[in-house]
């Protein structure tokens, strides 16, 4: 019995962890294209002040109006809002319920739908903890490779990326922690991941150890992902 | 014939004039000492020159080509000032070294970027006059240090290296020991002593007094964003005609 239970675990294991790399992949990078969003400081109205000596409340508010920076920060609030289970809901059932279409219809349709839920969830957080650690590079780096003739492609590059990857990676890491263990919402739409996997012989055979058996899984994983973030950190430390 | 002509250069942040009427000239070679109180302009006046301000009015011109026009827009573009700013370099107060790269790194990171663009030095070269200017700044043997390994004086030497690895016409302090500890200020300003007799074309932007009349050929003293008197150190310094240089200097004297 306990190598059919381990073997079926390892199973729900395989889902949770494609899940995981399958987030990470996307998210990654997408939160950092949401982080230059909401740090956008693109005035399209600031033409209305030229030439205008008084100009009225309106006017000004509109000139001062940051449309991208301002649709981002409403993203990454509603995502971070609402529970990403009810997000995994909308998403899956969404296209179905209110357009009469379901779009997951096909093999690894849930999967898919997912993943979706869980890029753009996890990507409005990682822009929050990128931002910070763009935002806590001091200004003195930037000016420094200005005056040094650099374009801002290679200051960013060249300067700030791997400051910023040293301050973020302590946040980083408790969030990606985090996922591992988010990975357990997707039973919601039918996924067999860990913890599904596990109470599945709670119907079938009647019993509860293998429910809390899927405790050893997680920790491992969580253990693995803690000595890599811990060898990332040391490698990082050469400089402060 | 001047290097650099500054004429009627203005910069206002919101409603607060910072600088007005700033006009000056420098003859290559020579030094020129800015001293004025904390919030007298001074270093808005070097964040113009290397235009991590953009002057509300004015124009600075280097070797006769006009670099920045306020009422030109065609001078004021992107591309165009990041040709033009390495006319001049800048040595920050706080150093901003990059933590990341080794000193001797610090000194060619720029030159190497711009080599790759314009195929220019091969790395070698770059690298050995890099450290040739490390071993100007008397450390040669720091070369493979980063910046949280070395003192204050040491990073300031770096940075000064750094801001002399793209030949500027003009090279900028501001106030470049006033983050230092005591003990450690003599260093930096032995380098910019050997400089200046180098004949760097220079403008330092500084409160150590001595060191201004010592190093200076010229200096200016500004209050509230203009300058109030400029001329020969000795004159300045020693013999101030205004009323608030005399109040400054005198200031300084019961420190």
């Amino acid at each position: 019995m306990f190598w059919t239970v381990t073997l079926s675990l390892f199973k729900g294991l395989g889902a949770a962890t494609q899940l995981f790399f399958l987030t990470l992949l996307f998210a990654l990078p997408l939160g950092l294209v949401v982080a230059f969003g909401s740090m956008s400081k693109w005035q399209p109205f600031r033409f209305l002040l030229y030439g205008q000596e008084k100009p009225g409340t309106v006017t000004r508010t509109l000139a001062a109006l940051r449309p991208i920076g301002a649709l981002t920060n409403v993203i990454v609030w509603i995502i971070r809002g609402t529970p990403l289970m009810l997000q995994l809901i909308i998403i899956f059932y969404g296209p179905g319920l209110w357009f009469d279409k379901n779009i997951w219809a096909f093999g690894s349709g849930r999967m898919a739908a997912c993943t979706v839920a869980f890029v753009i969830n996890y990507a409005c957080y990682f822009s929050v903890i990128y931002r910070g650690g763009i935002e806590g590079v001091p200004v003195g780096q930037r000016e420094a490779g200005e005056v040094l003739g650099m374009t801002k492609r290679q200051i960013f590059f060249k300067i700030t990326l791997l400051q910023m990857v040293k301050r973020v990676v302590p946040p980083m890491s408790n969030e990606i922690i985090t996922l591992v263990k988010d990975t357990s919402l997707a039973r919601i739409i039918a996924i067999t991941e860990l913890i599904k996997a596990g109470e599945a012989f709670m119907k079938s055979d009647g019993i509860t150890w293998p429910l809390f058996y899927t405790a050893v899984y997680y920790l491992i994983f969580v253990g693995v992902l803690t000595i890599l973030f811990n060898y990332i950190e040391r490698k990082l430390s050469y400089f402060r | 014939m001047s290097i650099l002509e500054v004429q009627h250069l203005e910069k206002h942040f919101g409603t607060t004039q910072v600088l007005s009427d700033i006009s000056f000239s420098l003859e290559e070679g020579q030094a020129l000492s800015i001293i004025g109180s904390s919030g007298s302009g001074k270093t808005t006046l070097l964040r113009c020159l290397n235009f991590l301000e953009k002057p509300n009015a004015g124009t600075i011109s280097v070797r006769d080509e006009v670099l920045f026009d306020a009422a030109d827009p065609q001078t004021q573009l992107e591309s165009e000032i990041r040709k033009k700013r390495i006319h001049f370099g800048l040595v920050f107060q706080n150093f901003n070294l990059f933590p990341q790269y080794t000193a001797l790194q610090n000194v060619t990171l720029a030159r190497e970027l711009m080599a790759r663009d314009h195929d220019g030095e091969t790395k070698e070269q770059i690298e050995a006059a890099g450290r040739d200017l490390l071993a100007q700044m008397g450390l040669a043997d720091r070369a493979g240090h980063y910046p949280h390994q070395l003192s204050g004086g040491q990073q300031q030497r770096v940075a000064i290296a750094r801001a002399l690895a793209l030949h500027p016409d003009i090279l900028c302090f501001d106030e470049p020991t006033s983050a230092l500890d005591p003990e450690l200020t003599g260093e930096v300003l032995r380098v910019i002593r050997n400089l200046a007799e180098q004949k760097t074309t220079m403008i330092i932007v500084t409160h150590e007094m001595a060191f201004a009349r010592d190093v200076a050929d010229q200096v200016i003293f500004m209050d509230g964003g203009v300058i109030v008197e400029q001329g020969d150190p000795h004159q300045v310094i020693d013999h101030p005609h205004e009323e608030r240089t005399k109040q400054f200097l005198s200031r300084y004297a019961e420190q």
